[in-house]
């Protein structure tokens, strides 16, 4: 029999446990004839505001040593826009929909939350609290565990679909981050965001980004992201999402093994359209080697 | 329709100490592509490299399946590319983005390249070729070593005129210095290279009134539209990747556009 790759976690159904990230997928569509979605379990898409975002000024992104900085600084269509021009074929595509949603105060996540609630084809809200490029909002709400509680507990109120913060690495123990958001009623967790980062061209004696600072994502931040989601996960009772520098079914299996009940994959959709179906036959290669009947059997299966 | 298809590498020939031209495989490129277009490309192995790189088609042969690229080596991507021996294979993502247009009756095309931004005009004289058209073409780069493939385009018909910056071949000077005696009511300018370059031609049609296609290079992370990396400011920051590379000169905020790559 074949395993059963599907998981179902926090009210969602996600047909492989494979979701495309947060600002590397667009608005879903992108990359319709070179990837296979069937595949891909679930989109999140580019974090949305309530208007639209110009973004910080190029260059955005640099390559350094097994990963990307990026400070794109949220250039995105507005909540309206999204729900008029893109949802119409998102909803259509077969993965699960989260929407990826930031504000610069609380009453903008809150704003958001009520309007993505009546919206078909939504299927949960990721509340970005972790962006490093903006400069009001984003990451101040992640770093601090009193206002991660006070965003999700005013979105909460406003929605009945599942809610998932997305924490930042950027801080000094993340299970007191991790443990705030889940009492203010988070239904899952995703982490990590990029790392703040920043690299410099000796030559010209100039940041590589207009931004002077970016988010570091790639393979470079895989082993702090496992740790952080082994760590998160014993800290709490809600599902985790893992992300961070996933390449391959071995890199997946890291972050389900330290906890998570799914990944993200992110900067190697980039690299390689098909890390899609590589990696899903990858973990099912793995199941059958492994004699697991359901990969959701592994989630926390490291053994210590 | 995109692919990402595996490309055999079936020729390389060096054209100066640091640019060659590499010859591919591929029935589907060489079929799809069109001129302007480009590939984000991925090495064998992974060279220490993450992100793909961004290349201009340079010339196809739809006949013998085969596309080619011209490369000049600034970088480990680059330096990388140009060690492939034949046999070897790469991952090539496209075609990708917007192409150039061909001139509309009556107008003539005049080309303007600097340094390793003659790439996408050897497909596109090839296309004014077939159409009968005669463009000028005009060729700029430091010393003789940098005016690569001005052959080609001799042989496909074309009116080639050069600038060295140390006259070693041509006019001594600047490339735009030989523009106002190409330019005329009747010119559409296509234009790719160094940014300062292409700054001038901007200017000059623009004082002119003159259509003018331009090729912007600028870092790229996905080459899909995805990644919002490679964005140019228009009324707004557009991607260059699917919104370009190649744009209507005339949209493009110049002052808005600091370019260091
Ligand atoms: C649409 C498009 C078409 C292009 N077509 C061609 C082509 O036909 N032939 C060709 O040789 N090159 C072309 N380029 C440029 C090519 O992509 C870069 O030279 C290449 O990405 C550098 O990679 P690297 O790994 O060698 O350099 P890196 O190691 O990444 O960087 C080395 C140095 O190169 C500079 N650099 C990085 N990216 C670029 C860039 N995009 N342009 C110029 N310098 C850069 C960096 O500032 C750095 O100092 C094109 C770029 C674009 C966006
Ligand atoms: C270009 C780029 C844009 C991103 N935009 C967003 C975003 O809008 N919202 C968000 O929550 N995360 C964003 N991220 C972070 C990713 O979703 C992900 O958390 C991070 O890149 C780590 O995963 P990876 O190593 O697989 O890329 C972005 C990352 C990149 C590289
Ligand atoms: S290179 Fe990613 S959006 Fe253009």
């Amino acid at each position: 029999m074949k395993p059963d790759l599907s998981v179902s976690f926090a009210r969602l159904h996600f047909r492989t446990p494979l979701i495309a990230a947060s600002g590397t997928f667009g608005y879903g569509t992108e990359y319709l004839d070179v990837s296979d979605y069937e595949a891909i379990g679930g989109i999140a898409v580019k974090g949305l505001y309530l208007e639209p975002r110009e973004g910080c000024p190029p260059p955005r992104i640099w390559e350094t040593p097994s990963g990307m900085l990026n400070a794109i600084g949220l250039q995105e269509v507005g909540i309206r826009r999204f729900i008029d021009e893109k949802m119409p074929r998102l909803r259509e595509l077969g993965p699960t929909v989260l929407v990826n949603i930031c504000g610069s105060t609380v009453e903008e996540y809150q704003e958001l939350a009520h309007i993505l609630d009546s919206v078909e084809g939504v299927h949960a809200i990721e509340l970005n609290i972790s962006c490093p490029n903006v400069e009001e909002g984003g990451i101040l709400f992640g770093c601090d565990p009193r206002m991660a509680a006070k965003v999700t507990e005013a979105v909460r109120a406003q929605t009945k679909l599942p809610i998932i913060p997305k924490l930042s690495p950027n801080v000094t123990d993340i299970t007191v981050v991790a443990r705030s958001v889940e009492a203010a009623g988070a239904d899952a967790i995703s982490l990590i965001n990029t790392m703040p980062a920043m690299a410099i061209d000796v030559e010209s004696r100039r940041p590589r980004l207009a931004n002077i600072v970016g988010g570091l994502s790639g393979p470079a931040i895989r082993p702090i992201a496992v740790r952080m989601v082994y760590q998160t996960a014993k800290a709490v009772n809600i599902p985790v999402i893992g992300i961070g520098g996933i390449t391959s079914h071995e890199d997946a299996l890291e972050f389900i093994l330290a906890g998570a009940s799914a990944v993200q994959i992110g900067t190697m959709s980039f690299v390689d359209p098909s890390v899609w179906r590589r990696t899903l036959d990858g973990l099912e290669a793995y199941c059958e080697r492994h004699d697991v009947e359901a990969i959701s059997a592994l989630t926390g299966g490291v053994l210590s | 329709m995109r692919r990402d298809v595996r490309a055999k590498l079936l020729e390389r020939r060096s054209l100066s100490p640091d640019a060659s031209l590499l010859e591919f495989e591929s029935d589907f490129l060489a079929n799809e592509l069109r001129p302007g277009q480009f590939t984000m490309l991925r090495l064998p192995g992974d060279e220490g490299l993450l992100l793909r790189r961004p290349y201009s088609f340079c010339d196809t042969d739809v006949a013998a399946s085969r596309f080619s690229l011209l490369v000049k080596e600034v970088g480990r991507g680059t330096r990388a590319l140009a060690r492939l021996v034949p046999g070897d294979e790469v991952d090539c993502l496209g075609p990708l983005g917007s192409t150039f247009t061909m001139p509309p009756e009556g107008k003539r095309p005049v080309v303007v390249a600097g340094g390793v931004g003659i790439a996408p005009f050897v497909g596109f004289c090839r296309a004014l070729s077939s159409a009968s058209k005669v463009a000028v073409v005009l060729l700029g780069g430091r010393t003789s070593y940098d005016l690569y493939l001005r052959e080609v385009f001799e042989a496909l018909g074309m009116d080639v005129r050069c600038t060295t910056e140390d006259g070693s071949v041509g006019t001594r000077g600047r490339v735009t210095a030989l523009l106002d005696d190409a330019l005329d009511a009747e010119t559409q300018l296509y234009s790719c290279g160094p940014t300062p370059m292409l700054l001038k031609v901007a200017e000059l049609a623009k004082a002119k009134g003159i259509p003018h296609e331009v090729s912007l290079e600028r870092r790229m992370g996905c080459g899909m539209g995805c990644c919002l990396g490679c964005v140019v400011y228009t009324s707004e920051y557009v991607r260059s990747c699917t919104e370009g590379p190649v744009f209507d000169a005339s949209v493009i905020a110049w002052d808005r556009d600091p370019h260091p790559l």
